[in-house]
Parts: structure tokens; sequence; C-alpha cells
């Protein structure tokens, strides 16, 4: 009995963090880890006005491509 | 700030740098101050663009103050060979220039910057790297010029310069990335398996369960089964193309250990009766994983040192011809064609000066900070900086054979082939760890064949298993473990106890170079010196504090090293000196300054300040002379200061000399300086030899002659103009007060820039290789002891496991009293 409960804990808890893992090799591979400096500094980069800016600039970047496809 | 603090207040925060500059000097508008045109400029721009919210993230952190850039350069940027050299097109069709931006200190800047380039029409996306100052900016170029991005970015006070992006710099970036995730797999695993190994060790005292312990032994296998497939795949790989050129390396030591011991392990897995190894194994891929990263990252900013240098070498000259002047890519330059090079501009090629006379910089090459005056004929070094007024040059040599081009190409070439540092103490671990495999490999066999040619039998198990756990043991016990740790371990309290005393060691295996070096050579300026002038002599005509006023004046307008070491020496003199609005302020080829006071009685004053040349162009006389540098103040051509300057020595100079002494490390002074100069000094530090008048290349051809004569050899500087011989010697080291590219090709950085902590350093290094000698000594007796018994099948599984942990914890404590003492 003890040793099922363990066992459950133990593979769960496993399983838990290999998907935690997962998503920071995800972050390393699309770039977030590149630049250390930066990241340490990232705190200061988490208001309203910068995630407002995040999203204007993906805007940009797939309105600049669209304008691009169809000038062609 | 109220009106009465801010009229009594003697300095003054610049709104846009943060740089507190002194009340009179600072422009004053609508309560805000600046300390110059550039900066109020730049606050009006970013309040325009409504930007401000940039101060409030910039926190206590100042910029440099902003210079107003004069660069008339902007069209070369949009002429077509610079285009095609420099923009690429990505895959969506856009284009994208690699540029390094210079002036960026802090996160703010990089938000700023990013921040005003993405509000920008044209430009789709710009991305800035803090670490290394790269910036990536894909841009449409229909809609923008490539002039305009770089004007955009010098308008909020930074440049920008582009440079290509090499292969090997890819290639670099992809390794680091590549690495890093091999790395925090690895260490996700140890830590887990860590965790897990504290249940297992505390059931051998306690007694555990034996399907808890398969459960445990289940865990750690799916823990460690990544750690070996995926990041320890390097060292198979390594391992591999070793054999296959017939090479055993310590890639092959790491493979075989780890590799063995997870079979094994797996054999316990599924059914064996012991211990698992799954613990061991994945530590030690962690922890050469973590020193091979350390490697990466490395070698990554040294490339990136390699892009700024080349960044910054000019791109376009200025070419003379009878129809007119024309702008042209250096490549393009021929020897006999005539240059022109303007106030400020940084000679490409070498030659020799035309017309007028100049003062030029030459600090990239001699390291001296003061200029140097050049007449007609004398010859002009690329990379020197022109001072004076406009100038014209002949190219002697092309680009391709000039001073700066060679150094770059051999900076370059001697980065990418540093010489690999044999060192000892891993060396005989891996004759060692080779023994054992032997000895390992032997055990089997014999306990093999005399199994079954004796006909031997053991139980439930057959001959092959009872052989195949007996080699295993041997290897377990001989504990690659402490061995890999002796020389780390041992490294790291040596290196965080020189970090306590203002050294950091960009590597631990430096501290074995410099322990047994045997040559040290100095640089003088900013090494043995403070490299900076102070006043050795100081005479006035008469007291009167009113023309000293004027001589305070004149010196605070100039940035000059004279100007500056003169200054503060007024004021440290005098306490009651006041600034006099002076104007006409006129700078006479680096020779000195000219400019006019007109008081409240309308009375004009001419001041005139420099060196006893620029006394003799204006016909006053003066019987003044001075062996070094020397400062004329005169009013109304009437002489009324005389100064001479000297750069002193460092306080502990002396006893740093006399410490190498004693301890048989030759010294030798090597400087770019006047050879009198550098007789002087070492005169009076009694060093024997010493060369003056030397070129960076020339630096370097000295270091690998000692080299050559299998001299281990210690080199301390400074400047741009060390690096390359920096790069050259077995380990250099590099004052923190030095210039950014010294710094980034040196192996040891000195943090408070004193002589006292180079001669700690000699103490430590020779302390903490002493120690590793003797870790070394501790496993080979321990093993000495062991390795018997468990040849000899008498080792059971606990205690091979438990050992284990044990010679690992006496490496630990014997390395932790390295801290003691010293």
């Amino acid at each position: 009995m003890i040793s099922d409960t363990l066992f459950m804990m133990l593979f769960v808890g496993l399983f838990l963090s290999f998907i935690i893992l997962g998503f920071f090799i995800w972050g390393a591979k699309t770039g977030q880890f590149d630049d250390t400096s930066k990241m340490m500094d990232g705190l200061l980069f988490d208001s309203e006005d910068d995630l407002n800016d995040a999203v204007k600039k993906e805007k940009k970047i797939s309105e600049a491509k669209n304008k691009f496809k169809n000038s062609k | 700030m109220n009106e009465f603090t801010r009229k009594n207040a003697l300095s003054v925060k610049c709104n846009h740098c943060q740089i507190a500059f002194k009340n009179e000097i600072m422009i004053e508008e609508n309560n805000l101050f600046f300390c110059c045109k550039g900066c109020q400029s730049v606050y009006y721009l970013l309040q325009d663009e409504d930007l401000g919210s940039f101060y409030n993230k910039l926190g206590s952190k100042t910029l440099a103050s902003v210079k107003k850039y004069e660069k008339n350069d902007l069209n070369n940027f949009d002429e077509d060979s610079f285009f095609s050299n420099y923009v690429k097109e990505t895959q969506e069709g856009f284009s994208h220039i690699d540029l390094i931006i210079e002036g960026i200190h802090c996160a703010a800047c990089i938000w700023l910057n990013e921040k005003i380039l993405f509000e920008t029409d044209g430009i789709i996306e710009a991305k800035i790297n803090f670490t290394n100052n790269k910036a990536r900016i894909i841009f449409d170029k229909n809609e923008i010029k490539l002039s305009s991005i770089i004007s955009k970015i010098r308008s909020i006070g930074y440049d920008a310069y582009a440079y290509e992006v090499s292969l090997a710099d890819e290639n670099a970036s992809e390794a680091k990335k590549d690495y890093f995730i091999r790395m925090m797999v690895a260490v996700f695993s140890s830590v887990n398996i860590m965790m897990l190994g504290v249940a297992k060790y505390t059931g051998f005292f306690t007694g555990i369960d034996d399907d808890i312990k398969h459960m445990i032994h289940m865990a750690e296998f799916i823990l460690c089964t990544p750690v070996l497939f995926y990041s320890g795949s390097v060292f198979f790989k390594g391992a591999y193309y070793a054999l296959k050129n017939k090479i055993i390396n310590m890639d092959f030591l790491v493979c075989s250990g780890a590799g063995l011991s997870y079979v094994y392990s797996l054999y316990i897995l599924l059914g064996g009766a012991g211990e698992s190894y799954f613990d061991s194994v994945s530590m030690i891929i962690t922890f050469v994983l973590v020193g091979k990263y350390l490697e990466v990252i490395g070698k990554k900013s040294a490339l990136d040192t390699l892009d700024t240098i080349k960044s910054k070498v000019p791109l376009f000259a200025t070419l003379v011809k009878k129809d007119g002047k024309k702008v042209v890519a250096i490549a393009e330059i021929k020897v006999g064609d005539v240059l022109e090079l303007k106030t400020g501009e940084q000679a490409c090629v070498d030659g020799e000066l035309l017309a007028y006379e100049s003062s030029f910089d030459e600090t990239a090459l001699s390291g001296e900070s003061l200029s140097v005056d050049k007449k007609e004929k004398d010859p002009i070094y690329s990379s020197s900086i022109n001072l004076g007024s406009l100038i014209q040059y002949k190219a002697l040599k092309t680009y391709e054979k000039s001073t700066l081009n060679s150094i770059v190409v051999l900076l370059e070439d001697s980065l990418n082939h540093k010489p690999k540092i044999e060192e000892k103490a891993n060396e005989f671990s891996k004759v060692f760890s080779l023994l054992v495999l032997g000895i390992a490999l032997g055990t089997f066999f014999i306990w093999y064949f005399l199994g079954l040619s004796m006909g031997f039998s053991y139980g439930n198990i057959s001959v092959f298993e009872k052989s195949f756990i007996v080699a295993i043991s041997v290897i377990v016990i001989a504990c690659p473990c402490a061995l890999a740790l002796a020389t780390p371990m041992a490294s790291l309290i040596g290196i965080s106890s020189l970090a306590k005393k203002g050294l950091l060691f960009k590597e631990a295996k430096y501290i074995e170079e410099m322990a047994k070096a045997d040559v040290m050579v100095l640089d003088k300026t900013g090494t043995l010196t403070n490299g900076l002038l102070s006043v050795k002599d100081f005479k006035l005509s008469n007291n009167n504090i009113f023309h000293l006023n004027l001589m305070y004046s004149l010196v605070d307008s100039s940035t000059h090293p004279i100007s500056k070491a003169l200054k503060k020496y007024l004021e440290e003199k005098y306490s009651d000196l006041e600034y006099l609005k002076i104007d006409k302020i006129k700078n006479i080829n680096g020779k000195g300054l000219s400019a006019f006071y007109v008081n409240i009685k309308k009375e004009s004053f001419e001041l005139l300040g420099g060196s006893s040349s620029l006394l003799k162009e204006h016909n006053i006389s003066t019987s003044f002379k001075s062996s070094s540098s020397e400062y004329i103040f005169c009013i109304n051509k009437e002489v009324f200061a005389c100064v001479t300057l000297e750069d002193e020595l460092k306080d502990d100079a002396k006893d740093f000399i006399a410490y190498t002494k004693k301890n048989n490390i030759k010294t030798v002074i090597l400087s770019g300086d006047n050879i009198k100069v550098v007789e002087k000094i070492a005169k009076e530090l009694d060093i024997k030899e010493f060369y003056g008048n030397i070129n960076p290349i020339e630096k370097a051809n000295y270091i690998k002659g000692l080299k050559e004569q299998n001299k281990r050899v210690i080199m301390v500087g400074d400047g741009v103009n060390d690096a390359l011989a920096l790069s050259y010697a077995n380990v250099s080291i590099v004052m923190k007060s030095g210039t950014d590219i010294a710094i980034s090709v040196s192996d040891i950085v000195i943090l408070n820039n004193s002589l006292k902590a180079l001669k700690d350093a000699l103490i430590l290094s020779k302390r903490t290789y002493f120690f590793i000698k003797q870790n070394l000594l501790i496993s080979l007796v321990y093993n000495m002891i062991t390795i018997p018994l468990a040849v000899f099948g008498l080792v059971i599984p606990l205690v091979a496991a438990l050992s284990m942990s044990l010679s690992s914890l006496i490496v630990v404590l014997n390395s932790l009293r390295i801290k003691n003492k010293g």
C-alpha cells in the first residue's frame, strides 16, 4: 500500500518535472535564453506598456509580411 | 529641487545622462539641466516620441554624455558597395543588416534603441543583444534607406557600426545554445537523482524494502538515460573521432567510465543483485559538461571581440585626385594615392604626412595617451586618429599590408589557435584512469578464464556475470569521481579566494600556468605606473589669485591628460578657485590652448597654455626646461606658471618587483613609450631588461621568442597595443582600467588595478597548485589500497558505493584548507 502511494507520487512528480523541462527546452530553442544579460533585466520590462508593445510588434511584423506578399 | 538649494549646490545632475556637473557649465531650461547640447536634444526627442519612461527604467545608472556626431559619412551607407557587402536578404524577401551598437550601458539603453527603431516606418524588426551589443535589423529597403536607420540611432546618442557575420560566429552561437540545453538537461536530472539518492543511501543504514529500492533505481534510470545519451552524446562523438585518429582523449575516459557504469546499473535494474550507479553516471557527465560549456562561452566572446575590432576599421577613405575628391572603399586604395583625413578621423592605411602639421592619437599602437606631433614626411600609421586640422597623406602601403589590418589578422589567428595549455594535473589523471581501465579489463579476463578453466561456481550467477561484477567494482572503487574532483575542487576554492582579493580568473587552468611561470613581461603605462600624469614641479611667478583663476578656467576647458592633471592639482592645492567665463578658446594642433578673458572694466587678457614649442611660435622666450611633460601658462605674453608633469609609479610596484626577484621570476618591461622614460622607470625598479619604442607586433614577437626558448610567460598589460602580445602569452593579465579589447583577450583581470593583487595572484596560485598535487596524491594512495582488494573480489558492492562518496569527501575537505592562511 505504502509503496503504491510512493510509486504514484514519484512517477507523477517525474512526469510533471519532465513537462517543465520540455517548456524550458522550448524556451531555450526559441532563443529566450540567448542573451543572458538581457534576461536578467527582463523583470524591469514587464509592465502593461511593454506587453502592449509586444503585441504591436507582432502585428507590425505580420502586416509587413502580408503587404510584401500582396505586392509580389 | 527648490531655488535655494539649486543655487547653492556645487553640482547638478544632467537630466539626460544623469552625470553630475558643475552648476556654471550646465545649460538651464525650464528647470531642466543639461550638460551639453547633445543631451538636451536627445532629452526633447525622447519626450516628443513619448519615451520619457526611459529615465524611470534607467534607475540609478548614468549614461555617457551625448557626443554630437559631426561625422559626414551618412551617404557612404547608401553606396552600392557597402550595401552589397553588409545587407543580406531574409527568407521573406526583406533586407537585414548586422550592426554593433556603441554606447550601450544597461537594459534601458537596449529598450530605447529597440523601441525607437521599431517605431520607425520601414523597420520590421530590431533585436539587440545586451551581452555583445550586436543588433540585427530587418527592414524594407523600398521604404527606408540604410542611412536613415543609422542616423536614427545616432539621433538618440548612440552610434552603430556594420560588421560581417562570419560563419565561425554563427557556429559558435549555435554551439553555445546547444551546449546550454544539454547542460541544463544534465543539471536537471542530476539534481533529481541526488534527491532520490538521499533516500537510497539512508536505506543503507536503516534498511530498505527491495521493491522500494527497485522503484528508486527505476526512477534513476529514467532520469539518467537522457543525461548519458543526449547530454553525453558530445563525449561519445569526441571519443569516436579521437579513436578514429588513434588517440585516446579525456572524452574516451568519460565515455568508458560512464558507459560501463550505466550498463552495469542496467543489469542490476533488470534483476541482478547489488547497487546501481546511475547517480555517478549523471554526476560525471554533468560536471564535465559544465566545464565544456564554459569553454564554448569563452570561444564565443573571443569572436565577439574580433567583430568589435573589425567593425571599428574605417570602411571608406577620401581620395584626392586632380579633378576633385572621391570617396572610395579602403580595399581600392593603391600605393601612392593621396588621401584626406579630417579632424577625428582614423587613418586606414600606413603612409606619410604631406601637408600641414598635425597631432595624432596613437593610443591603439603605443598605449600612450599623449598625442604625437607630426611634421611633413613623418610616417602615419593606420589606426591613429587625427586630432589636428584637415591633413593630406600619401598611402605607402595597401590596406591589406597596413599595420591595422595585420594586427587584426594576427589577433584572429591567435584567438583561433590559442596554444593549448598542457595541464600536468589532468595529464596525470588521464594516464591514471587508463591504468585503472586496463586493470579492470585484465581483472575481467583473469576471473573469466580462471573461472572457466578451474570450473568455479558462484551460486546462482554465471562465471561471466561474476567476472563482470568484479571488473566493474574495480572501476567504481577506483572512483573517477575523486580523480575528476581533485583538480576542479582545489581550483574552485583557489579561484574564489583569489576573487576576494580582486582577481578574476577566466579559467581554472591558468592557476597551474601562473604557479609555474618563469618570465613576467610588464607593460609600463597603466601597469607599473598609474597611467595618469601628476604634477611634479609647480612654479609661479607671483601669487595672484586672479591669475590662478584664469589658469584654472583654461585647463578646465580641455580634456587633454595634461589639462586634467593640472585641474586636479589646482583643485587640491587651492580651495577658493573660481571659474571665469573665458571665450574664443582655440586648440592649437594638440600643442596647447589659447583663449581670451574680458573683465568688467573691459580689460582684455590673452591666455596661452601649452608646451615650450607653442611659446616659441608665439615669440615668447623662457628659460624653463623639463625632462618630461611640461606646461607653461602665459598671460598677455608673460610667463605666469611653469609646470613639470610625470607619470608616477604605483605605490606597490617596488614591493612587487622584490617579490618576483625572491621567487626567481624574471621581469621585463616592454613599452611603446620613449626609451628614456622606460629606462628611468626600470632603473628605479631595478629591472635589468627593458625595451622602449616598440609596436604591438614587435611586442608579440618578443613573447613568441621567449616561448620558443621554452619559457612560461606571463604578460601584464592594459591597452589595445598589448592585445596581440597578451594573446600569445601563456597567461595574460589585464588591469580593470584597461581597454575592453585587452580585457576580453586576457585570462585574468585585476579588478583593483593594484600590483599587490598581482603578488597575491602569484602566491595563491602556487598554494592552489600545491593542493592540486596533494589531492592527486591522496586519491592515488587511496586507490593503491582499494584497487587490489577489488581485483581479488573482496569488496562488497555496499562498501564500493560508500567508499566512492568517502574518497570524494576527503578531496573536497582537503581543498577547503587552501582558504586557511594567505
